[in-house]
């Protein structure tokens, strides 16, 4: 830098600290940047603090207790671990986990292999293909409260289109699909419904997956004379894979906790047929009011999806930096 | 091994034609090196022979059999492509089994384990067979893609710049890797780029395509001494040639026609202005390369830039006597006029 250039950004400098007020200059003259990073932090953080962790850490202590929310005034007693060994010891319980697995397992493996065949066929880049992206996208729009009604009408056995559909290809009279009141069939109710609704997300994961592969690795494959059902197995599969269980892993949690949904098209029933967990939890929490122990329930939900999340993650890791 | 003619060959993408109507015949065996600008459609040509473009006219034959029709696995040609085309989940020794393991193949276990041995050697990568293809440095990389070409013995090799993305070095030593693993194997490879010591070196013969059109094919001692036009000329030679109008540089004789003269360092005679040789020029600077020297020498207004020996002597400033000795002579329509 020559002598004229450095005396010129010098006078800049002085310029712009005269035209600063001199409260502000010294007040932010004071703060190093280590300070003004946490000026800006902290908002957030308290924020965080007040709706997230304070509630977490309250209800860890509530699964200690056999606090009651409708009898706020009777004496809370502590009663160490009797909430945690009546639950892991609770029939109900089990069938809600099962009920739930049962929900997660179907709902995972339809929507990836239905998501991952529409992503495969998007990418095909046929005519018209943005359009029928935006239409299949359009179901993940819509906000779970309005899907379960209309679903709720579509099962519907004597007006509904859905029993309407099946007995048009069945032949089965309508009025004997009852999706919603049968016990055998009501589980796969909430299954399709939630198909409907949430494969174009897989399917958008998996078109990234796609998407990130680049074409000369199939011509490279052409060139090496691999059938395309070989390009699928050798190449496609495994170079898409982070993506298809990155969109596991999202659409597992998200159902491991489902509610709106459930709560909307069966409320748990018939029974408690499709009583997942976390209908479980509102029904201890705001229906029998035993706070204590739906805490302490809840607290091991919490601690399942967070374990089981967090060795997927590292498996996912290991597969994306195979 | 296997001949390749192409015939009338044109393709375009919407209203660009990338190739009009190229005619190319490769003999076996041959190194045929296609050079040419970008866009000149060297790339295009490559994969129309691969079958990874369909040309809109024209036909392909491979062997004796026309192929046009064909898809690249029916085709019988190994491609080597610009960007590290490795399958980057699959380790070297998978990548290069890769080819072998088609179905429809069905090569036995023992003679792919064989076979991927002997071209892991050839190229100089056995001793990184079970690392994963992502862990490469470019020139590994490469040097696996090459492999994985040879590993089929397919009956012609198609490069498309496989060069171009690694450093000056490296690519100085796979220049001559190439070049002695396709003496060894003995296929027919064409190979396309943009530099002209990859060309001048490795080829049997270049072409040079311009604007989706084979200008001249020949040797690379044909296609340097005697270009077919301007633009030949200029492809080729480093620094590039002196365009100079007649009348400007002494020359003993000028054919008639000509409008421009095309100098190389070897055209131009040049001399310290003395007693004997009054002086016509004049060294502007000097660029110091190491090995040589680039002159810029400035004559009546103009300058030419030639090579010099960096103990030549010359400094910036001096005067000089340059003269043509058997220059290059072109046309009004840019052609190269023979001498006599």
């Amino acid at each position: 830098m020559t002598d004229s250039q450095s005396s010129v950004l010098d006078r800049t400098a002085e310029r712009l600290a005269a035209a600063t007020p001199v409260p502000l200059a010294r007040k932010v003259r004071g703060l190093s940047d280590k300070g003004l990073a946490w000026l800006f932090i902290t908002p957030t953080m308290l924020l965080l603090l007040a709706i997230n962790i304070f509630p977490l850490i309250w209800a860890i202590y509530l699964s200690f207790t056999n606090y009651r929310a409708n009898r706020p005034n009777e004496i809370v007693k502590n009663v160490g671990l009797s909430n945690y060994q009546r639950i892991l010891g609770d029939q109900d319980i089990w069938i809600a986990m099962q009920a739930t697995a049962h929900f997660v397992f179907w709902t995972i493996a339809l929507q990836t292999l239905i998501g991952f065949t529409l992503a495969y066929l998007i990418d095909r880049k046929f005519r018209g293909h943005a359009f029928w992206t935006t239409v299949i996208l359009v179901p993940m729009m819509l906000s779970p409260a309005v899907v379960g009604n209309f679903w709720r009408f579509l099962y519907q056995p004597q007006i509904g289109l859905f029993a309407y559909a099946v007995s048009f290809f069945t032949g089965i009279s309508p009025t004997e699909i009852e999706m919603l009141s049968n016990v055998h069939l009501a589980p796969w109710a909430i299954i399709i419904v939630d198909t409907w609704m949430w494969t174009p997300y897989v399917m958008l994961i998996c078109l990234a997956g796609l998407r990130s592969i680049p074409d000369y690795i199939y011509e490279a494959a052409e060139v090496d004379r691999a059938s395309h059902w070989r390009q699928l197995w050798s190449i496609t599969l495994p170079m898409a894979l982070p993506f298809i269980m990155l969109a596991v892993l999202f659409r597992g949690i998200e159902n491991f906790k489902m509610f709106d949904m459930v709560n909307l098209l069966t409320g748990g029933g018939p029974g408690s047929t499709t009583e997942v967990a976390s209908i479980t939890l509102k029904r201890e929490a705001f229906e029998k009011w035993r706070t204590g122990y739906s805490s302490a329930f809840a607290i091991i939900l919490f601690v399942a999806v967070f374990g089981l999340a967090n060795i997927y993650v590292k498996v996912l890791n290991r597969v994306k930096n195979r | 091994m296997a001949e390749v003619r192409l015939s009338r060959l044109s393709k375009s993408f919407g209203a660009a034609a990338a190739v009009s109507g190229l005619d190319l015949t490769i003999a076996d065996g041959e190194f045929v090196v296609l050079l040419g600008p970008t866009g000149a459609g060297k790339t295009t040509t490559l994969r129309l022979i691969a079958g990874l473009e369909r040309p809109d006219a024209g036909s392909v034959t491979i062997g004796g059999e026309e192929v046009t029709a064909r898809s690249p696995a029916e085709r019988d040609v190994a491609f080597v492509f610009q960007q590290y085309s490795l399958y980057p989940h699959l380790s070297v020794y998978d990548n290069l089994a890769f080819p072998l393991r088609s179905p429809a193949r069905r090569l036995p276990a023992a003679e792919v384990d064989a076979r991927v041995r002997e071209i892991a050697g050839l190229v100089r990568i056995d001793h990184k067979l079970d690392s994963r293809s992502t862990r490469l440095s470019g020139g590994e990389m490469q040097r696996v893609a090459i492999g994985r070409a040879l590993v089929r013995k397919p009956s012609i090799f198609l490069m498309d710049e496989p060069l171009s993305s690694l450093d000056a070095k490296l690519r100085a030593d796979l220049r001559l890797e190439l070049k002695r693993i396709q003496s060894d194997v003995g296929s027919t490879l064409l190979y396309v780029t943009h530099d002209q010591i990859e060309a001048m070196t490795m080829a049997d013969r270049i072409g040079i395509l311009s604007g989706g059109e084979l200008v001249q094919l020949g040797t690379p001692r044909d296609i340097y001494t005697s270009p077919a036009n301007l633009h030949v000329a200029a492809r080729l030679g480093n620094p590039q040639i002196n365009l100079v109008e007649p009348g400007l540089i002494p020359c003993q004789s000028v054919p008639r026609g000509t409008r421009t003269i095309g100098a190389r360092t070897e055209h131009v005679e040049v001399e310290k202005a003395a007693a004997g040789a009054a002086a016509n020029a004049r060294i502007d600077w000097i660029e110091h390369l190491g090995d040589q020297n680039h002159l810029h020498i400035a004559v009546d207004g103009r300058r030419i830039t030639l090579l010099a020996d960096p103990y030549s002597g010359f400094k910036a400033g001096d005067a000089v006597a340059i003269r043509l000795r058997e220059p290059l002579f072109f046309g009004a329509d840019d052609r190269r006029i023979s001498h006599g």
